[in-house]
Parts: C-alpha cells; sequence; structure tokens
C-alpha cells in the first residue's frame, strides 16, 4: 500500500472510512512509521482548526425577532410597563385607611363637644374663607414652591392664627372627613402626567398625612376651623410634595427608568447569550457522542496522557521512530524482518553493537511485541567492509551480509532463537 | 407544512446564523441571511433540508458580498461588533480572537472556507458534498487543505498564542 495521503487521514480522523478501509489504513500505519507521523501531524491541525472556528462565537446581544411571527415587533421594554403598576399601587393603600380610622376614634371622643361648638363652627367657616385670601402662607413659603401651583386654592390658616382660633369650636364630623378624603385628590392633578411616584414623594405624602393628625392631635376638641386648616394644610403639602416629587422626578425620574431598561435589557442579553452557549455546549457533547466508532482507534493513543507508565518507544529506547525507507537508507539493504511477526514499528536507538561505530550507522532496531506482550527487539547496524566480527556459533549476535544483527528481549534465550532462525 | 417548517426552524435556525456569522462576520446580516434562507423554504420546501438550508444561504452570502462589491459598500468580514458586550475583557479577548480567525478564514478560497464552516456545524462528507456540490470523495482533501491553510494563516498573523493560551 502506498503511503496515505492528507485527505485520507483527515478522512479518517473525521470518521468518515467504512471498517474495511480502516483496517487496511490501521494495518499500514502499524508498518509505515512515516505515515504514523503524518497522522499526528494532521491530528494537531485538524484539532486546532476546529479551535479556531470554534473561537468564533456568535456575539450575545438582544435576540431579534424570527420569521415567524414575523420581527415587526419592537425589541423594547415589555419590563417598563410590567415595573410602573406596582409602584403606582402601593401609595393609595399607605395613604388612606390609615389616618381615617385614628381619626375616627378620635371624632367618636370629640362628638361629645359638638353641640356647644356648633356656632362657633360657622364662625370659623366665615374665617376660613376669609382666610383663603391671604397670601404668604408660612407653610408654603418655606418650601421652594416657584413652580408649583397649589392644587386647590389657598384655603389656608396660619400657625398664629390657628392658636389664636383654638378654643373657638370643635368641627363636623362630615366635612373633615371629606376634607380628609380630599386632600390626596389634589395630588394627582399638580403631578405632571406621565410622573413616576417614588419612595420620596410617597414619604411627602405620608409625612403630609401625619402632619394632619398631629395637628389634630394637638387639639383634640378643637375648631372646625383648625379642621378645615389642617385639612387644607394636608392638601397643600401633598400638593408641595407632589410639586417637589414632579421638580425633582421631572429631572432623574426618567433617566433612572431608562437606565433600568437598559441594565434590564443588558441582563436578559446576557442571559439569552448564556443560553446560546449552553446550546452550543449540549451541541457539542452530543456531537462527541454521536462521534463513529472507527475514530476512536485512532484517537485513543494519543489520548493517553504522559503519566501513564514508560511506552513502548521509551521501553524499547528509541529515540527516533522512522519509516521503513529511512531505516533501508541508514542500512545501505533490506531491513531485515521476523517472518510471520508484524513489528509494532522501527526506530533509532543509541546503542552500539559495533563498538567505536559512529553517527554514520546507526543501530535501527525493528520493535515486536509477541502474543503475550512481551518486548522482542532485532536491532541492525551496517558494518564497515572488511571488519566484520567473529561471532561464536548459536550467539544471538549474527551478520547477514553486511548487517550485523542482534536479536534480544524479554522472552528466554530458547524462544529467541527459533525466533532467530526466522530472521530474514 | 407549518409544523414541519417549525421544526426545522427550530433544528437549524441557530446554527445556520452561527454558520452565517462565521462566514460574514456580522450578526445582524447573519440573522437576515438566515430569515431568507428560511423564507424561500416556506417558498419551496425542500427534500433533504439541511444541505438544501446551507447551501441557500451561503448562496446568499456570494450574491450579497457580489452587491456589496458593485454598490461599493464595504465588505464586513472585519467589521467591529456594535452589540453591547457582557464583559469587557473578555468581549475584547473573544473579539481579538474572532478577528483573527476570521481573517485567517479570509484567505482561504471559497470553497474550502464553506467546507470547513459547514463541518463546524456538524455535516458529515456526504451533506457537505451535497450542499457544496462536490464529490464526496473531494470533501477529505478539501477539508485537509481548508484547516491547514487556516492554521498557517493563523499562525502567520502571529496570534497564534491567543488561542493556544
Amino acid at each position: 500500500m502506498s503511503h496515505l495521503d492528507e485527505g485520507t487521514l483527515h478522512a479518517l480522523l473525521d470518521g468518515e472510512l467504512d471498517l474495511a478501509e480502516v483496517s487496511e489504513i490501521q494495518k499500514h500505519l502499524g508498518s509505515c512509521v512515516a505515515c504514523g507521523s503524518r497522522l499526528q501531524e494532521v491530528k494537531q491541525v485538524l484539532a486546532e482548526a476546529d479551535r479556531l472556528v470554534g473561537a468564533m462565537e456568535v456575539p450575545a446581544g438582544a435576540p431579534r425577532a424570527r420569521p415567524e411571527p414575523p420581527r415587526s415587533q419592537p425589541s423594547p421594554p415589555p419590563f417598563q410597563p410590567a415595573h410602573e403598576p406596582d409602584a403606582w399601587n402601593e401609595p393609595p393603600v399607605l395613604l388612606v385607611p390609615d389616618p381615617i380610622d385614628a381619626g375616627a376614634t378620635r371624632r367618636r371622643w370629640i362628638r361629645g363637644l359638638a353641640v356647644a361648638a356648633a356656632l362657633a363652627g360657622v364662625v370659623a367657616g366665615g374665617r376660613l374663607i376669609g382666610s383663603a385670601f391671604k397670601p404668604g402662607h408660612p407653610v408654603l413659603s418655606e418650601r421652594d414652591l416657584t413652580s408649583a401651583q397649589p392644587a386647590v386654592p389657598p384655603a389656608v390658616v396660619s400657625p398664629e392664627e390657628r392658636k389664636a382660633e383654638s378654643t373657638l369650636a370643635t368641627r363636623d364630623k362630615q366635612t373633615r372627613l371629606q376634607n380628609r378624603l380630599a386632600a390626596p385628590a389634589p395630588a394627582p392633578k399638580a403631578a405632571p402626567p406621565r410622573q413616576e411616584p417614588d419612595p420620596d414623594s410617597a414619604t411627602q405624602l405620608a409625612d403630609s398625612d401625619a402632619f394632619a393628625a398631629a395637628a389634630d392631635d394637638s387639639i383634640t376638641a378643637d375648631s372646625l376651623a383648625l379642621a378645615g386648616q389642617a385639612a387644607a394644610d394636608s392638601s397643600t403639602q401633598v400638593a408641595a410634595a407632589a410639586a417637589d416629587s414632579s421638580s425633582v422626578d421631572g429631572n432623574t425620574a426618567p433617566e433612572a427608568s431608562e437606565s433600568d431598561a437598559l441594565a434590564t435589557r443588558r441582563a436578559a442579553a446576557a442571559a439569552l447569550a448564556e443560553l446560546d452557549r449552553e446550546r452550543v455546549r449540549q451541541r457539542a457533547a452530543a456531537a462527541t457522542a454521536a462521534l463513529p466508532p472507527p475514530a476512536r482507534p485512532e484517537v485513543q493513543p494519543e489520548a493517553e496522557p504522559a503519566p501513564r507508565p514508560p511506552t513502548l518507544e521509551q521501553r524499547a529506547q528509541i529515540y527516533l521512530r522512522i519509516g521503513l525507507d529511512e531505516a533501508v537508507k541508514q542500512l545501505g539493504g533490506p531491513v531485515h524482518v521476523i517472518e510471520g511477526m508484524t513489528p509494532q514499528f522501527i526506530g533509532l536507538t543509541r546503542t552500539q553493537l559495533i563498538p567505536g561505530t559512529g553517527p554514520a550507522r546507526p543501530v535501527v532496531r525493528v520493535v515486536y511485541l509477541d502474543a503475550r506482550g512481551r518486548l522482542i527487539l532485532l536491532d541492525q547496524q551496517r558494518v564497515a567492509t572488511g571488519q566484520t566480527p567473529s561471532l561464536p556459533a548459536g550467539s544471538l549476535r549474527w551478520t547477514i551480509g553486511d548487517v550485523m544483527l542482534y536479536l534480544r528481549g524479554e522472552p528466554g534465550p530458547d524462544v529467541l532463537r527459533n525466533l532467530q532462525a526466522r530472521v530474514r | 407544512m407549518t409544523a414541519d417548517l417549525t421544526q426545522l426552524f427550530e433544528q437549524h435556525y441557530g446554527s445556520l446564523v452561527r454558520m452565517l456569522y462565521r462566514r460574514t462576520g456580522d450578526r445582524d446580516r447573519a440573522e437576515d441571511l438566515a430569515q431568507e434562507t428560511f423564507a424561500r423554504a416556506v417558498a419551496a420546501p425542500p427534500n433533504n433540508p439541511r444541505p438544501w438550508l446551507f447551501a441557500v444561504a451561503l448562496n446568499l452570502v456570494r450574491e450579497d458580498g457580489r452587491r456589496n462589491v458593485r454598490q461599493g459598500r464595504r465588505l464586513e468580514l472585519l467589521r467591529t461588533e456594535t452589540v453591547p458586550s457582557p464583559g469587557p475583557e473578555e468581549e475584547f479577548d473573544r473579539n481579538e480572537r474572532s478577528a483573527g480567525v476570521r481573517a485567517a478564514l479570509a484567505t482561504l478560497s471559497e470553497r474550502d472556507r464553506e467546507a470547513l464552516l459547514l463541518k463546524a456545524e456538524g455535516f458529515n462528507y456526504g451533506e457537505i458534498a451535497a450542499t457544496l456540490g462536490l464529490s464526496k470523495g473531494a470533501v477529505g482533501t478539501t477539508l485537509a487543505r481548508a484547516r491547514r491553510r487556516l492554521v498557517e494563516a493563523y499562525r502567520t498573523e502571529g496570534r497564534g498564542k491567543n488561542v493556544a493560551s
């Protein structure tokens, strides 16, 4: 059989050859060292080429829609709508129920004084209306509300007035309740349409309510005016809070939501990329598992790592494996072999058969394993003309032509002598 | 037929996009071409789907390339990706290596390159032969040459260390 071409070696490693071809090639590789070493080279090239192509991974990124359904849907966010309603849902829950119950308890206690305060309530109502036209409410002036208009008319009583009138009257339950309930209502009006409630504004809303409750506590049986004022305070504070949050959120909220969305998209992209990589890994694993068996006998020798005790080359003390052609060249004539045995390989060894021989005539060693796995070495060395050494008959060293041979190995001398008779 | 097509899509879309990306170096273009390929599969359902799909896709790449040249548009073989990266350094290394391999791949002949990319997608010699219109016997030689030249070109570019490490 002639030498194996590169394409055949690739086909062999790709598992594309049938069993008959593989066994024929294996037979050839057993005797042709040149093809054996080429096979090793091809293995390396193949592995490196696979690695290089495999290095070109499809970059991660937002996946595009597939042909069905057509890719008309824009990639952006199902994320934002999912995020916002939750945020919107919470503040009302916090705002409404709690103060109402507390107020109701207090109101029951207050009711006893309500009759006595009925007349005063009318007077206080009048004052409340009058105070609506007073400018410069201190609470408002403390806040920077340059851009915000209170959602309700400034029906506000200053703290000074509140103190002065604290003895005036108690209040009407329904009016108070209506005022309290009305308090949060203006907030959304004052807020910009796409304002996103954040913890700050929620806190301020709660604060304004707490302020109203605190005012209630301080006056207990106070006048309707105070109640109205507290409610008005509450509403102005809510308006202020809304204005604050609108002025603050107007700048930061959109950026925050954009960066959130970007982060979410990146996370999604990373997750998808990981999914892709996982698919590739699975595919690779499946492809590896599906490798046809003929390739394996060829791959196994390479897969055996160095830690495994001495290789056959090491055991045979070969420093270089050579092909038959090279061996013939080195010996200046045919290589002698043991008839009926298939050599494992041919190589060069440093052992000298003839003392004092120079490197021009190296020892060619043909390596065999017998049926029991014992190593048998047939060394051969070209002898310089006229220097044929005299050797005792029956020795395992002998000459054929101008080549000196030496048969040795792990089997006993009797076995070797039998083999010696078969050397051709 | 729709079910078949869906199955076909599930089985081959990812592989097709990967092959096209390796061929073109442009993820968007790869996806466009893959979708165009499947659109054609809808119009004329193939008998032997995998080689058919990849053959059509590679034809589209060639047509696209010729059109690009005609229109004076720049070839995108070495274009930098603009997709946001998961990790800057890792991504940089990967892009670097990827660009090196793509440059090496660009030195191969069309047929060698395509055979190599199809093999990387798990095609056997019969399928490669069917896709590229080769004889099966020629595939081993084609692949041998393609692999050798790819490795040589990559080493020549001095980027071998990236992959070896």
